[in-house]
C-alpha cells in the first residue's frame, strides 16, 4: 500500500494513545521512587518529591525504611526473587530443549506420528484452575507440593506448547534441503540436525527461549495455589504484599512490581518481532 | 516485519493435523519425505509426550474421576470418596446461579474486551501504515503493555483506580471537583475497571497481528482497485479487511482462549469484587477449590468450562477453516 504522511489530526490521536500506553508504566516507576511521605497523599502525587531507592532496599532488608519512622515489610523479598529466577530459568531451559526435539521431530517426520501435536497442544485447552486442582491432589501424595520440582515440572508442561510450536515454524522456515545436502556428505540423519538444523536455527531459538521466560516469570496461578512456605515466586510475593498491608506500602509494592516487570520489558524489546509468532503458536509469522 | 502473514488456524486440535498453508513454509505444506526417519521423529518428540502425558493428562484424568465424586480434603483419600455420578454437573448447570453469572460475566467481558481490542488495535495498525518520524521507536513503545506480566498489570491499575488515585484525579480536573468514584465498591465500575485493564494490556498484541496482516497484503489488488476508480474507504473496505479476515478470525480465536482463563488481573484488581460482580470462571474455580475446598465440584465445573470453550472455539474457527483450504487450492 502506498504509504502517505500522517494529517495532523492523526498524529493528535497516536499522541493521546501512547499518552494512554505510557501513562501506568509511568505511574508504577514514579510511585516505586516516591519517599513514604508521598504514597498515600491525597490528592495523589505524581512526581516525587525527593526521589529515592529507600523502597527497593526495602525490599531486601525490612528494616531500611526506619530513617522515614515507617514500619517495614514483614517478609523481605530476597527469597521470591531467587524462587522466580531459579524456578523460571530451569523451566524455560527445560521446556526449549524439549520442545526443540519435539519440534524437529513434527517438523520433520510429522506424518509419521499424528497424536503428538494433539497430545503436546492439549495443555493450552484447560483453564488453569482445572488443573491446578488435580495438582495439589496427586502432589500431595507424592510430596511434591510446595517444591521447586512440582513448580518447575508445571512450568514445563504448561510452556511446551508455545516453545514447540514456535521453534516448528521456524524450522518449517528452513529448506529440507540444507539437511538433505549434509546427510549427502555421510552424517547420519540425528547428527545432521545438531550440527546443521539447530546452529541455523539459533536466532529463532533465541527468541523462543526468552519468550519461554516471560511465559515462566509471569506466571501466577499455580505458584499461588502450591506454594506455602518453602516456595515462592515474585508474582506470589507481589500478591502477598498487596493484601498483608492493605495498601499502606504502596511504595515497596510498586518497587516490587518494577523489579518484576524490568526484566520482561527488556527481554521483550529484544524479541518484540516475535512476540506475535509466540502468542499465536507460529501461526502468525512476521 | 513483513512477510507472510497466515498458516494454519492456531490452537489445539484443529491446528493438529491441519496443513501448513504458510508461504513461507519451502515446501508448502507438502508432506514431509517418508523417509526412514520415522524412529527419530518418534525418539524426538518422546520427551514431550511423556512430560505432557505425565504432567498433563494423568492430572485431568485424575480430574475427571474426581468430578465424579464428593471427595474434599477432609474426606481422605480419593479412592475413599463416594461415586456421585452427574450430581455434581448437574447441581451445576441447574441450580448454581453464581456459576451462570461468572460464566455470563466472563462471556460478557470477553466480548466487549475483543470489540474494543480490536477496534483500537486495528485503528492503531492503521495508522502505523503511514510513514512518519519515530516510527519504529513508537512501535516499540505501543508494545509495551503486552511485556508486562498481568499480576504487576492487576496491580498498576488497582493503583491508578484508588478513590484518591490519578484516574479520579484526572476524572475531577475534567468533570469538575466532585467526581470521586468509588471503584471497587460499586459493580458496574469494577468491571469496567476490569474491562479497562484488560483492553489496555492486550490490544498491543491486536495491533501486532494487525500490522503484520497489513504489511503483507498485496499490492497489486489494491493498485487496481485505486485503478477502477475505487475511494480509499471502498479500498479498505472491499479488498483488504477480506485478505485480512483469516488473520483477525486467528487473533480473535488466540485472545478469546486466554480471555477465558482470565484470572491474575482480576485476583490483583477485585478479588472478584465487590461481592461477586467480578467473578470470572477462573476466580470463582479458584475460590470453590482452594477458599471453599469443593475439589470436586470444582473440577466438575472446569470440565464444563473446558467443554463450552471447545465448543466456542470451533464455532470462531468455522468460518476461516473453509477459507483456509480454499487459499491453499
Amino acid at each position: 500500500m502506498p504509504s502517505k504522511k500522517l494529517t495532523l489530526f492523526q498524529a493528535a490521536l497516536l499522541a493521546a494513545a501512547l499518552a494512554v500506553v505510557l501513562f501506568p508504566v509511568f505511574w508504577i516507576v514514579m510511585t516505586a521512587i516516591k519517599p513514604p511521605t508521598d504514597w498515600n497523599a491525597s490528592p495523589a502525587i505524581w512526581m516525587p518529591s525527593q526521589p529515592t531507592l529507600v523502597n527497593f532496599k526495602t525490599l531486601f532488608d525490612p528494616d531500611a525504611l526506619k530513617e522515614y519512622g515507617v514500619g517495614g515489610v514483614s517478609q523481605s523479598a530476597t527469597k521470591a526473587v531467587f524462587g522466580s529466577l531459579l524456578a523460571s530459568i530451569t523451566a524455560t531451559a527445560l521446556s526449549v530443549l524439549i520442545g526443540l526435539f519435539a519440534a524437529i521431530g513434527i517438523s520433520r517426520y510429522g506424518a509419521e506420528n499424528k497424536s503428538t501435536p494433539l497430545v503436546i497442544l492439549s495443555g493450552r485447552m484447560f483453564p488453569p484452575a482445572a488443573i491446578a486442582v488435580p495438582f495439589v491432589i496427586i502432589f500431595s501424595n507424592i510430596g511434591l507440593t510446595d517444591s521447586y520440582v512440582g513448580l518447575i515440572a508445571i512450568y514445563v508442561a504448561a510452556t511446551l506448547p508455545f516453545s514447540t510450536w514456535m521453534l516448528k515454524s521456524f524450522v518449517d522456515d528452513l529448506p529440507r534441503e540444507i539437511e538433505e545436502a549434509a546427510m549427502i556428505d555421510g552424517t547420519s540423519r540425528m547428527r545432521a540436525h545438531l550440527t546443521v538444523t539447530i546452529p541455523l536455527i539459533r536466532g529463532g531459538l533465541f527468541a523462543t527461549t526468552m519468550f519461554i521466560f516471560i511465559l515462566n516469570w509471569s506466571e501466577f496461578m499455580f505458584a499461588l495455589v502450591l506454594s506455602y512456605s518453602n516456595v515462592s515466586t515474585i508474582p506470589v510475593q507481589l500478591a502477598k504484599y498487596v493484601t498483608a498491608t492493605a495498601g499502606t506500602l504502596y511504595g515497596v509494592q510498586a518497587a516490587l512490581a518494577v523489579l518484576a516487570m524490568a526484566p520482561l520489558v527488556v527481554v521483550g524489546y529484544l524479541i518484540q518481532g516475535h512476540l506475535a509468532r509466540g502468542m499465536t503458536f507460529g501461526a502468525i509469522k512476521q | 516485519m513483513n512477510s507472510s502473514a497466515m498458516a494454519s488456524p492456531p490452537g489445539p486440535p484443529l491446528s493438529a493435523d491441519a496443513p501448513d498453508l504458510s508461504p513461507a513454509a519451502p515446501h508448502g505444506g507438502g508432506k514431509p519425505p517418508r523417509a526412514k526417519g520415522g524412529n527419530i521423529g518418534l525418539a524426538l518428540t518422546l520427551p514431550g509426550q511423556i512430560v505432557s502425558v505425565l504432567v498433563l493428562i494423568i492430572p485431568l484424568l485424575v480430574a475427571l474421576y474426581m468430578s465424579f465424586t464428593d471427595w474434599s480434603p477432609t474426606r481422605g483419600s480419593l479412592f475413599d470418596a463416594e461415586f456421585v455420578g452427574f450430581e455434581n454437573y448437574s447441581e451445576l448447570l441447574i441450580w448454581d446461579t453464581r456459576f451462570l453469572y461468572a460464566v455470563l460475566r466472563t462471556l460478557c467481558i470477553s466480548a466487549v474486551c475483543l470489540a474494543l481490542e480490536f477496534t483500537f488495535g486495528l485503528s492503531l495498525a492503521v495508522l502505523f501504515m503511514r510513514s512518519f518520524r519515530g516510527k519504529s521507536l513508537l512501535f516499540s513503545a505501543f508494545l509495551t503493555p503486552m511485556m508486562i506480566l498481568p499480576v504487576v498489570v492487576g496491580y498498576i491499575f488497582w493503583m491508578l483506580f484508588q478513590s484518591s488515585g490519578p484516574v479520579n484525579q484526572i476524572l475531577e480536573f475534567v468533570l469538575g471537583p466532585d467526581v470521586a468514584l468509588e471503584w471497587f465498591r460499586s459493580a458496574p465500575l469494577a468491571v469496567t475497571a476490569v474491562i479497562i485493564t484488560e483492553v489496555w494490556h492486550w490490544t498491543p498484541l491486536f495491533f501486532l497481528i494487525l500490522l503484520s496482516g497489513l504489511n503483507s497484503v498485496p499490492e497489486n489488488p489494491v493498485r487496481a482497485a485505486v485503478i477502477l476508480g475505487a475511494n480509499p474507504r471502498q479500498v479498505f473496505w472491499r479488498v483488504i479487511m477480506p485478505t485480512l479476515k483469516p488473520v483477525i478470525i486467528v487473533a480473535f480465536v488466540i485472545r478469546a482462549m486466554e480471555i477465558i482463563k482470565l484470572f491474575d488481573e482480576v485476583f490483583m484488581l477485585t478479588r472478584g469484587g465487590p461481592g461477586s460482580a467480578t467473578e470470572t470462571i477462573s476466580l470463582y474455580i479458584y475460590k470453590l477449590a482452594f477458599n471453599d475446598f469443593q475439589l470436586a465440584y470444582g473440577a466438575a465445573a472446569a470440565f464444563l468450562v473446558l467443554l463450552g470453550a471447545l465448543g466456542l472455539i470451533h464455532l470462531l474457527l468455522m468460518p476461516v477453516r473453509n477459507q483456509l483450504l480454499e487459499v491453499k487450492r
